[in-house]
């Protein structure tokens, strides 16, 4: 026998010999890797550092991501308000608290600078400063009431502020919840405009504003006396479930100040939660203006169409 | 004969015992385990919640019964009336919720036999699973000998995903006793002469037909197997024109009993057949594609990943499993069919082999289990096959596989005895010390692990992955079916006030309702299709339902859950409250 053929003979009896040890090693390792992540109770000793390290306006991030409902539920929405969770991107906060959980972290704030550091029996807490912010002039979602904006279907038809209108959720497999309060257009229900919360491509939550196109014509939203800033800024998509046939046709989301249009985006199906950026040359900077968003599209069936826009 | 491992074939009749079971003894141990295994399913039955699927065959199986009784009262008014209550999931093959239907009628109305109405339907899928454990232990006992079935057996009991699976009202479970049924009448079948077994393959091809479609995979298996089993040296004592005559034998009471008895025990078939079964083909051969995670992605359409089975499986099965398997596996390739293997190679060379030769100790049984486990997992090879369901879809090659790891621990064990039972050892080790030793060493994790898991099945994961935080790392799906309303239902009795509406998501309402007949949640609860108007929302966490969550958020108009319950500091489902809500009293 060769010396190989006799090694391998050797390797194999021994590893047939210390089979029955690789069960003692997984019942360990079973028992190590039940307890490795902090308990659903343990969660309620974050309330304390999470407090020490933020200021009101911090984001608060979760990682990994699937510890969020815990850290939700621990620190409540004060600390991780609905707009944070389902925040359109990073680029407008200026630090965040990360609590981090098995050594992770989220890879949205690789490059943001730690501050502050704490840990906290199996949690690591750090306040980190993001290198770029871009402060944000006026949140168009935030704005969304009838003190600031109005919504028009062709007709031109005025759709009325409702505060009390009945709340609309499309259950499993159908459409975002349509909020208590909402800008109610004639028709169909799914034609309003309110705030509410889509799942993207990645099925990240997205805050924005619900606006379906209507059968023909511009569904128009427009906010008065805006101070702006130099762009506007935005992303746009559907709830991803309808997205992702790509069957749908295009919708086209122009932006007009005081009547000029400074930009327009147009969605197409697998597109996802897309960015758009408009600069607003000579309106940059200006008060008081009137901004207006134009939704259309050619088809306007399952255009569960919905947008986020900012200036700064 | 291959000299990398021990020449053991003496040492396992010693160690191990008879490799064919003598008289009564092998039978007694399955049944007990047959019986064993029910009862502990049994046991931690009421802690898992309704599967989705569930309440659908709940309903299905209302309906059969209903006919059933019919059948007795007025037979001519049942055989007119067949299509109004086979119609219902008439998707899927009836036997299993026939017994559902049987087991309710009689377990449940008439003789009061369980504590819930919910167990009388799932007795006889847990009675199935417990007959299948039973029957790895008949047949490894009968193969290879009583260890290895004994540990095969209880093996295949102790994996996770299975374990769960064997306490539902579904096909998954009983189709992997039905599977391994067959192939085993296959496998006796070539054992000897005669009509018995192959009859017997015919009738169990029949009722796996009506228990769930792995059954087609059955016959690619035998054909196969039959064409193999003629390389010499294959099957020991038989001449090849015995092996043939003896496997086409069975595969000729397939082909005629195995579809006659789907027609006979589906009445749905009764009328139009041909349409019908081709109907019932057509939606499994093209079934529509659910939405499954897999490493972080949403899978819902082609190309689907073709990973999938065999990474699932990694992260599935307990650790200890797989590396017997494998050990088990290779111990058989190399003893079993290296002979035959190299006589194949030898012809296609252009030269004869001396001689047929003999091999120990019947290299046809490892081929049987070898091409069970194969075909199986050859599905997975297609990017178009789906991956919804899981590892439910490739459980039927467990029994295989943890026949394998029963060979595994066979040779772990004769190994042991060369290398550890000597010096100071010595007298720890005397009788059955090591055997017991060895057995307790790899059964330990999986049995204790299958305990910890439960009800958690779904989202259990092995240590190669970190357990259920490691697969949830990776994005790895933690679970489907809306299963774990079951896992919130003190919080709803106790938290919910009188007649308050709950979003019940992805449980289906016969599951839902299924809960309050079994006295597990109040009666006053009511389950509503959507979150606006509720009072509470569950949300049962899967990738792509996310937008569930979101719908809570917004009609709530918060995003703090009231409650969450999962697995070993893994959120697994969720409960929003609107706020305002009152409180009840006591709280």
């Amino acid at each position: 026998m060769s010396a190989r053929r006799r090694a391998l003979a050797w390797l194999a009896r021994y590893w047939m010999a210390a089979l029955p040890l690789v069960g003692v090693v997984e019942l360990l390792a079973d028992q190590y890797f039940a307890t490795r992540a902090p308990s659903f109770r343990q969660y309620a000793r974050l309330a304390e550092p999470v407090a020490g390290l933020r200021q009101a306006g911090d984001l608060v991030v979760v990682a990994p991501r699937w510890a969020e409902p815990l850290a939700r539920s621990a620190l409540g929405d004060e600390v991780m308000p609905l707009s944070d969770i389902a925040r359109p991107d990073l680029s407008g906060y200026g630090t965040a608290v990360e609590v981090s959980v098995l050594g992770q972290r989220d890879p949205e704030l690789t490059g943001w600078r730690e501050l502050r550091r704490e840990t906290r029996g199996g949690f690591v807490i750090r306040k980190l400063e993001n290198p770029a912010p871009e402060p944000t002039v006026l949140d168009f979602v935030e704005a969304l009431s009838p003190a600031r904006a109005e919504v028009w279907m062709p007709g031109p038809t005025r759709c009325p502020w409702r505060a009390n209108a009945p709340v609309l959720a499309g259950g499993l497999g159908g459409h975002p919840t349509f909020p208590r309060q909402r800008f109610q257009c004639r028709g169909s229900s799914f034609f309003n405009v309110g705030v509410t919360v889509i799942a993207d491509q990645d099925f990240r939550a997205r805050r924005c504003l619900w606006a379906h196109p209507p059968r023909r014509g511009e569904l128009v939203i427009r906010y008065r006396d805006v101070a702006l800033g130099d762009a506007i800024v935005g992303h746009g998509g559907l709830y991803w479930i309808v997205e992702r046939e790509r069957r749908g046709a295009p919708i086209e989301l122009r932006i007009r100040v005081n009547g000029d249009e400074v930009g327009r985006t147009t969605h197409r199906d697998g597109d996802g939660w897309s960015a758009f950026e408009m600069q607003l040359g000579d309106h940059a900077r200006t008060t008081g203006a009137s901004v207006e968003f134009a939704v259309s599209s050619s088809d306007h069936r399952h255009r569960h169409f919905c947008f986020e826009a900012r200036t700064r | 004969m291959s000299r990398t491992f021990p020449d053991v074939g003496s040492d396992w009749q010693r160690a191990c015992g008879q490799p064919r079971p003598q008289g009564w003894l092998d039978p007694l141990v399955a049944a007990l385990l047959a019986v064993g295994t029910t009862a502990i399913l049994l046991a931690g039955v009421s802690e898992l919640g309704y599967a989705r699927d569930e309440g659908f065959y709940f309903r299905a199986a209302g309906s059969y019964q209903r006919w059933f009784e019919l059948l007795l009262n007025d037979s001519q008014r049942a055989l007119e009336t067949v299509d109004a209550y086979w119609r219902v999931n008439h998707e899927h093959p009836a036997l299993v919720k026939s017994l559902f239907a049987l087991s309710h009628w009689l377990g449940w109305e008439r003789f009061g036999l369980f504590s819930t109405e919910g167990t009388s339907f799932r007795f006889p899928a847990m009675a199935l699973s417990g007959i299948g454990v039973g029957l790895v232990y008949l047949w490894g006992a009968r193969a290879r000998g009583r260890l290895v079935g004994l540990v095969a057996a209880v093996f295949l009991a102790a994996i996770p995903r299975f374990f769960f699976h064997a306490h539902l009202a579904c096909f998954d479970a009983p189709v992997v006793t039905m599977w391994t049924l067959c192939a085993y009448c296959y496998w006796r079948s070539l054992g000897r002469g005669g009509w018995l077994w192959p009859l017997a393959v015919g009738v169990s091809f029949g009722l796996v037909l009506n228990t769930k479609h792995n059954s087609w995979f059955l016959p690619i298996v035998f054909t196969l197997h039959a064409l193999l089993a003629l390389v010499p040296g294959m099957v020991r004592g038989m001449t090849r024109r015995q092996v043939v005559r003896r496997a086409v034998a069975s595969l000729l009471c397939m082909a005629f009993i195995g579809p006659a008895l789907l027609y006979a025990t589906w009445p749905w078939l009764w009328h139009d057949p041909v349409v019908r079964f081709t109907a019932y083909a057509k939606f499994h051969l093209h079934h529509v594609y659910y939405n499954m995670e897999f490493l972080g992605r949403n899978y819902w359409q082609p190309p689907m990943p073709r990973t999938y089975a065999f990474l699932m499986t990694a992260a599935t099965v307990p650790v200890v499993t797989l590396l017997c398997f494998a050990t088990g596996l290779v111990t058989a390739l190399r003893r079993d069919l290296a002979l035959p293997y190299a006589w194949v190679r030898g012809r296609i060379a252009g030269h004869h082999a001396a001689g047929e030769p003999e091999s120990l100790p019947d290299p046809a049984t490892s081929l049987l289990w070898l091409l069970a486990l194969g075909v199986q997992y050859g599905a997975w090879l297609s990017n178009t096959t789906p991956i919804f369901g899981g590892t439910k879809h490739w459980m039927t090659a467990y029994p295989f596989l943890t026949l394998f790891a029963g060979l595994g621990v066979q040779g772990a064990l004769v190994a042991a005895r060369q290398h550890w039972a000597h010096g100071a050892l010595r007298p720890l080790l005397r009788g059955r010390g090591l055997e017991l030793a060895v057995v307790a060493m790899v059964l330990s994790a999986p049995v204790i692990q299958a305990g910890h898991v439960h009800p958690w099945g779904l989202s259990s994961y092995n240590a190669l992955v970190g357990g259920a935080a490691g697969g949830a790392n990776l994005g790895l799906n933690r679970g489907f079916w809306g299963y774990t309303t079951g896992s919130v239902t003190g919080y709803l009795n106790e938290a919910a006030p009188k007649g308050a509406r709950i979003y019940v998501h992805d449980t289906a309402r016969q599951s839902w309702t299924m809960l309050q007949r079994d006295g597990r949640l109040r009666q006053d609860l009511r389950a509503v299709g959507t979150v606006a108007g509720a009072d509470f929302g569950l949300y049962h966490h899967e990738k792509h339902m996310s937008g569930q969550e979101f719908q809570n958020w917004v009609a709530f108009g918060i995003s703090v859950p009231d409650h969450i319950a999962g697995l070993d500091g893994v959120p697994v489902i969720w409960v929003y409250r609107r706020p305002g809500l009152a409180t009840p009293e006591g709280r």
